[in-house]
């Protein structure tokens, strides 16, 4: 067990994840801002939310050692996600979708 | 819209996200306290960077005894997807006030951008209200992680269960976009760019490749199908 983080670890750890992120957040915003963009970069852009999403997805529920610890381990995310995709498609509402997704993940993991 | 109206329009936009953030940040705080950080700290982090996955990464790579620069490199790449969200949410700013856009911009998550895009493309929505949601939402995240701090000891929470409120969040807003088989190339291209990301080693930058990939794979195939995205 590592000791506990100083005030100085912890300073220089969160003031430099603090400003890469910053950057990350604010430089595109502003280079963009206020420009005729290119068709090319706005059709690019409109992709944006279906990719990421589905990014996200993936890296929470898919990894190559998923199955390392036997097969229900991985395969029990994949369910409850699928359990969500119906109930994502039919209300399109958060709250209901956190619920059916943390409900059946709870259920599944007591099997 | 005048003021106290959107107020609770951004407020109810922004409950949802706020439901999430509880699930989410509870644990985190409670990693948080585990790796030797106090309350003020926790609610530093989470007023200045604000970041769901990195706050957890920091103390779980530190527990595993992850030196300091492989944390602030590792949490720098995952987070570099941010940098689409500033791309795709500009074309909003141009007249807005350059503070308040750099406001807006700085507290966006993966959530609330989503939540926030499609309001914007509904037209009838403001930057100032968009930053509402965002302020509403970040507000809820640090105090969720300072109770969990509080809480300590007292509880212990599975946090594959909890952050799976995020990962339903996520499937509902993909499967809210428009269906055309150009967007579900997209998705489909991202999630083999992580997994093959994640194959070769690239476990940092996997979800901002993974998207890039996908948004590739989008334009590809509108090309190719004529389809208009007008």
């Amino acid at each position: 067990m590592p000791e506990a983080m100083s005030w100085t670890e912890f300073a220089i750890v969160g003031i430099s994840c603090a400003i890469t992120i910053l950057l990350c957040r604010t430089v595109p915003l502003f280079a963009l801002r206020g420009r005729e963009l290119p068709s090319w970069l706005s059709r690019a852009l409109t992709f944006i939310p279906p990719a990421a999403f589905a990014a996200l997805i993936a890296n929470d529920i898919l990894s190559p050692g998923m199955f390392d610890a036997g097969l229900w381990p991985g395969a029990l995310p994949i369910v409850a996600a699928c359990i969500v995709i119906p109930v994502a498609l039919k209300t399109k509402s958060l709250v209901f979708c956190i619920v059916a997704g943390v409900g059946s993940y709870g259920l599944l993991m007591l099997i | 819209m005048n003021n106290s109206q959107s107020i609770k329009e951004a407020f109810k936009l922004a409950l949802p996200i706020m439901i999430g953030y509880i699930f989410l940040g509870v644990p985190c705080g409670l990693l948080c306290q585990q790796a030797g950080m106090d309350a003020l700290q926790v609610f530093l982090l989470s007023a200045l960077f604000y970041s769901g996955a990195g706050q957890y990464m920091i103390p779980n790579m530190w527990l595993a005894g992850s030196p300091l620069s492989a944390i602030i490199a590792s949490v720098t790449l995952v987070n570099s997807r941010q940098l689409l969200y500033g791309a795709s949410l500009s074309r909003f700013c141009s007249n807005t006030k350059k503070s308040l856009s750099f406001l807006y911009g700085a507290t966006v998550t993966d959530e609330s951008f989503a939540v926030n895009l499609a309001k914007f493309e509904l037209g009838n929505w403001s930057v100032k209200a968009a930053t509402m949601v965002n302020l509403f939402s970040q507000s809820c995240w640090a105090l969720a992680n300072v109770l969990g701090v509080i809480l300590g000891s007292l509880l212990t929470v599975p946090t594959a269960l909890a952050s799976f409120a995020m990962t339903s969040i996520f499937l509902c807003l993909l499967f809210s976009q428009k269906g055309t088989l150009s967007n579900i190339a997209a998705a489909g291209f991202a999630v083999i760019g992580v997994f093959v990301c994640k194959l070769i080693g690239l476990t940092g930058p996997a979800i901002l490749i993974g998207a890039l990939v996908g948004v590739a794979a989008g334009m590809v195939v509108a090309a190719l199908k004529g389809e208009s995205h007008a």
